[in-house]
């Protein structure tokens, strides 16, 4: 009973609440609100004795519920007008609408989440966003953006814009966006120099970035040392300089596998001392990257279609006593042509379990 | 007795004037429906699909597999695999995820295990894959899932023993052609479901198919109906069948329906809705006719109190009558009409008498347009 009592209560409190819920019933509740009740006289032919408006309810054919706002699949060709203003999250995907313009989201001051993913967007205005004080996450997948729009919301944590048209990210659009957490910009025609340098400098919060299947031919310069995961593969990165992982102390995965990476410079990997994971599979690399042995938390290291033609007893374990504070559960060598049987066995004293290994050249 | 006396103080305080008794039913109702009912440490906004919460990156050394798939993002119990094109679901998703998001991927088949022992999942994000089969097994364990997104794939049917709790299923864009028997059953929290652009004829929904269950927002629009479907669940209260085949509109094709409030039938055939059909669903507010073959106003509108919102635009209406409308007597309409939409019908608006607009709330709207041609 006390249950369902403190449950009323709560349901009584979040109405009440500076929120105002509009869900898939709250139309109902209007009735009463909206002062078109029975006993209201209604003066017939006097438009200017107006009635106030009943507000925006939820847009047809769109679910309004509990502050989320579904609208997708709906084959809109523009961003609905009158949206309820305490949406938390607006889902507009898979529509047809094509430019995204000031005012769309006017209103929508309590606005987390905005997903724009499969649409037609090849505009979005320079102020379309500025009534979105906080916006956290901007889904922009799979649309026809030439550029990253400006003026994107300080609070923004995180933005996805895989799948675009994007050649170029210059730095200005990341300016001031220092609540950033996670960048994906997959999938985009990025040039060689795509990225301007020290584009993701000064974002103090930033962890996870993904270029991957981009033509860029070099890791981006200027990366913040917040960065924990780093996801690079598809590219055409030919060389890991020993200065581009400079400062990334916090990195524990670093993608990098697809790419046409020939050399990983001495030196590269101690820029990254809590590196947990790397993959450099399918890549062009003819020897094991140097350092590895001196990782304490490497686990995971892909090295898997390349062109190794020999393995150093010391490549990944510390030589004598074991120093490392995590042993490897992942390390690949296949389709390379160093033969298993030309690799002692000892070079894997520091592996937690056989299996680990995939030498596999018997495939 | 406390605990009531700060209830009713609570009631009085909130803005609402008054609450009937089926008010709150409803709306608990859906509280209680995304109410994560023993998670008491959780403080995540759940009115969203996407917690609010800062997200933690825990780094520990000393764990000896990663924890998170590589490449996907792990924060606030929430797994975000997408766009990675990945072809199957990774196998080290940790256990105590709310959401795992793996939309825009190459995934083909969920299999038996793939998301075994989640049993916080909350929602989960299939949209854009390649699946055509869905292990009847899959959700076995998973008995806190709400939402089920699997759009734009290639399933053939609605998947086997979805969970009980289950209150959205999406499965818009698939090739779905029949809906069996018991497919529901006993999925008392199922509120939104959205299953257009789908190849399903009216003969694919077997008889008894939503048995039992309290659906609120119904879509199949895009679809291949040739009539309203008279088996769907009768507590809709909203209908969306626009983009059908759809001819004729017959007075017993509503009688299950009596609690729907929007109706979508805009570009469907309709040549003919029969006298009486609006007289079973008196508590309509919006309807959609547009892009239809209608000849005239459909009867029974003047009757429904509460309807603010109809469009007829786009069809074959060659006249308007003066209480097509509006009831004769004005106390007897509840709510004005805030859109009427006429443009695009033979219809002359200089032929159509100002006071058939009567019960409306402002001259705006009403969209008569035959100016435009």
């Amino acid at each position: 009973m006390k249950a369902i009592i403190i449950f009323v209560l709560l349901a009584q409190v979040s109405w009440a609440g500076p929120f105002q819920q509009r869900g898939l019933f709250d139309f109902m509740l209007e009735d009463e609100a909206s002062g078109i009740g029975p006993d209201e006289r209604v003066p017939p032919g006097f438009p200017e004795l107006e009635l106030p408006s009943p507000g925006p309810v939820c847009p047809f054919r769109c679910q309004c519920h509990l502050r989320v706002v579904q609208c997708s699949d709906l084959g809109l060709d523009k961003v609905p007008t009158d949206l309820p203003p305490d949406t938390t999250l607006l889902d507009l995907q898979n529509n047809k609408i094509t430019e995204i313009k000031d005012g769309d989201f006017k209103n929508l001051k309590n606005l987390h989440a905005l997903i724009l993913v499969n649409n037609k967007i090849s505009k979005i205005s320079s102020g379309a966003f500025s009534p979105l004080v906080k916006l956290e996450r901007l889904y922009l997948s799979k649309n026809h953006l030439k550029e990253l729009p400006e003026k994107m919301p300080k609070t923004l944590q995180e933005l996805r814009a895989h799948e675009n048209e994007i050649t170029k990210v210059r730095k200005s659009v990341f300016n001031g966006l220092n609540q950033m957490i996670v960048i994906e910009l997959g999938t985009n025609p990025l040039k060689s120099s795509g990225i301007e340098n020290g584009a993701f400098q000064g974002m103090k919060r930033l962890s996870y970035i993904r270029i991957a299947d981009t033509n860029i031919t070099s890791i981006p310069q200027g990366l913040p040392p917040s960065l924990t995961e780093l996801h690079l593969d598809g590219n055409k990165i030919s060389k890991v300089d020993a200065s581009s992982l400079k400062g990334l102390n916090n990195l524990a995965k670093l993608g990098l596998s697809f790419n046409s990476i020939s050399a990983v410079d001495n030196g590269s990997l101690a820029n990254t001392p809590h590196l947990r994971e790397l993959h450099l599979d399918n890549n062009k690399l003819i020897k094991v990257p140097g350092g590895l042995a001196e990782h304490k938390y490497i686990q995971v290291v892909y090295l898997h279609n390349n062109n190794i033609s020999a393995v150093g007893s010391n490549d990944f374990c510390p030589p004598g006593y074991n120093t490392k504070k995590a042993s490897y559960s992942g390390v690949s060598l296949f389709s390379n042509p160093v033969q298993y049987w030309e690799i002692q066995p000892s070079t894997f004293r520091c592996v937690y379990v056989r299996s680990a290994i995939q030498l596999g050249n018997y495939k | 007795m406390k605990e009531y006396v700060l209830l009713v103080l609570l009631a009085v305080c909130s803005a609402k004037p008054f609450f009937s008794p089926s008010h709150i039913t409803l709306k608990n109702l859906m509280l209680k429906d995304m109410e994560d009912t023993d998670d008491e440490d959780d403080n995540d906004d759940d009115n969203s699909l996407f917690p609010t919460k800062e997200p933690v990156y825990p780094f520990s050394p000393f764990d000896l597999f990663p924890t998170c798939p590589f490449g996907c993002q792990c924060y606030s119990r929430v797994v975000h695999c997408s766009d990675l094109g990945l072809t199957s679901v990774p196998s080290n998703i940790p256990f105590d995820t709310r959401m795992v998001d793996l939309q825009n991927n190459k995934i083909k088949e969920i299999k038996e295990n793939d998301f075994k022992g989640l049993t916080s999942l909350y929602a989960l994000i299939l949209n854009n894959n390649k699946l055509t089969k869905i292990h009847p097994k899959t959700f076995q364990t998973t008995k806190k899932l709400r939402r089920l997104y699997l759009s734009h794939n290639q399933l053939t049917e609605i998947p086997l023993n979805l969970p009980k709790a289950l209150a959205e299923l999406r499965i818009h864009d698939n090739k779905v052609k029949k809906i069996q028997k018991d497919t529901f059953k006993g999925m008392n929290a199922l509120h939104v479901l959205e299953m257009s652009a789908n190849p399903l004829e009216n003969s694919g929904i077997e008889q008894g198919a939503f048995e039992g269950v309290t659906v609120f927002h119904m879509r199949i629009a895009e679809a291949k109906l040739t009539s309203i479907p008279k088996d769907l669940p009768s507590t809709l209260l909203e209908l969306h069948l626009d983009f059908n085949k759809i001819s004729t509109v017959e007075d017993e094709d509503f009688k299950r329906y009596k609690e729907l409030q929007r109706l979508g039938l805009g570009n469907n055939r309709i040549a003919d809705i029969e006298n009486g059909s609006f007289a079973n669903i008196p508590r309509v507010r919006e309807i959609h006719l547009e892009n239809n073959k209608l000849k005239k106003i459909p009867s029974g509108l003047q009757e429904l109190k509460y309807l603010q919102i109809i469009f007829l635009h786009s069809n074959s209406i060659a006249k308007v009558g003066i209480n097509d409308f509006c009831p004769t007597i004005p106390k007897m309409k509840k709510s004005l009409y805030s859109a009427i939409s006429l443009f695009n019908n033979p219809v002359k608006y200089w032929e159509i008498q100002p006071a058939t607009f009567r019960c409306v709330l402002s001259r705006m709207s009403v969209q008569l347009g035959n100016f435009r041609k």
